[in-house]
């Protein structure tokens, strides 16, 4: 079976269907916007979404919702939730243009991260990663699915190479040590789901400082 | 076929370009009513949908000059502004993150023109749809309610999580071969 890049039809399915937690849409999302291809696949699913609501039993409304609907109408749209420009990073992919971003921190050598605030599900989450070329994320183990896709630069699992766009589904039973192959620093999104387990001395030793 | 017959994208096309009220009657007439029971089946109460249809309708009113006949079906255009709305009502700021999926951007269109074609014509992907087995067409309806998780649905459906998952994938890539003969390939 070839290595798979993007993600499955029935993740696309739920989040075209918007049942995904907002951590994995984010990161579906920014496959999305970076490979258009797969967009066929969610379009697809808007368009059985389509279908489903036009079959659905309509539901009885209460009396003057249309004329209650109809008042306001000329009414201006409310306005968009702001968010601290000086925070956010517009030369990032447009789903994650509207997030705002925490401080970058150290992660060990020619490793850096930062947290995109505001999409969470319990413990899961998003982060920027940012690896220096020729560099690895320490060894590490994951509590839960992990889903991350590449913005920029590439690097090399014992699975193989993922590029710019690639999406990569980690299987938690796997020891996770991504290496960079590009020329320039790897800058991905993650979705991580529980603690990152970081084993081995090396882990003991960055435990206090990664509070991942 | 739905008994009440509602040609949704003449009647948004008509908002877009005169704001025109009785068009958005129709469309409210035909389409609020789905919305809040597609609300409810999402696990919305009937009073938090009804709210929330009601809305969806508006936001359709605002954003019909973003809505492109060549992009998407009324139904399937109506259906992501509901969804978006109804994540942002759980939780909120996601919507800067589907803005993409309403087709907003004036970017070209990623697709090939036969599958493109093919999605925003309702009545081939309804077609499309009753071609599918029932145990895909079930898989596949029930990924749109009460934010199952695939886990759930398998337990709901007393099957393993790994037959559910083939079911949509080999459903959805039914539904991608059947839409794509249908609108004609020129090849």
């Amino acid at each position: 079976m070839s290595l798979r890049r993007l993600p499955s039809e029935e993740r696309l399915l739920a989040y075209a269907a918007g049942t995904l937690s907002a951590p994995e849409a984010v990161v579906v999302a920014t496959h999305l916007a970076l490979r258009p291809e797969t967009r066929v696949w969610s379009e697809l699913g808007q368009a059985v979404g389509g279908g489903v609501l036009e079959d659905l039993e309509p539901s009885a409304l209460g009396a003057g919702a249309l004329d209650k609907t109809l008042a306001l109408l000329d009414q201006p749209a409310p306005q968009e939730p702001t968010v601290r420009l000086d925070k956010t990073d517009p030369t990032l992919p447009a789903p994650l243009r509207g997030f705002e971003l925490g401080p970058w921190r150290w992660l060990g050598p020619g490793v850096r991260v930062r947290n995109v605030l505001g999409p969470r599900d319990g413990d899961c989450r998003v982060i920027l990663l940012k690896i220096a070329p020729g560099q690895s994320t320490p060894r590490h183990t994951h509590g839960g699915v992990e889903l991350t896709c590449v913005i920029e630069g590439a690097y090399e699992t014992e699975s193989g190479v993922f590029g710019e766009g690639d999406f990569e589904e980690a299987d938690p039973s796997v020891l996770h040590q991504p290496r960079v192959v590009s020329s320039k620093p790897c800058l991905c999104v993650a979705a991580l789901d529980g603690e990152i387990q970081l084993p081995g001395r090396l882990g003991k030793l960055l435990a206090p400082f990664v509070k991942l | 076929m739905s008994a009440a017959q509602c040609d949704g994208g003449a009647l948004i096309t008509r908002i877009a370009q005169a704001q025109d009220r009785a068009a958005f009657a129709e469309l409210f007439a035909h389409y609020a009513p789905r919305v809040k029971t597609l609300l409810v089946r999402s696990g919305s109460t009937p009073s938090a949908a009804e709210e929330l249809a009601q809305e969806v309708m508006l936001a359709v009113w605002r954003k019909a000059h973003y809505f492109d006949p060549k992009r998407a079906s009324a139904a399937a255009w109506i259906f992501t502004i509901a969804r978006n709305l109804r994540i942002d009502s759980l939780r909120r700021g996601s919507s800067a993150l589907y803005a993409v999926d309403l087709n907003l951007g004036a970017e070209e269109p990623a697709q090939p023109d036969a599958i493109l074609s093919g999605m925003q014509d309702a009545q081939i992907v309804r077609s499309a749809m009753q071609t599918l087995n029932p145990d895909q067409s079930q898989a596949i309806e029930m990924a749109f309610f009460q934010e199952q998780t695939h886990s759930q649905i398998s337990e709901a459906l007393g099957v393993p999580l790994g037959t559910v998952k083939a079911r949509i994938r080999f459903g959805m890539m039914k539904l991608r071969a059947f839409i794509e003969r249908e609108a004609g390939v020129a090849s």
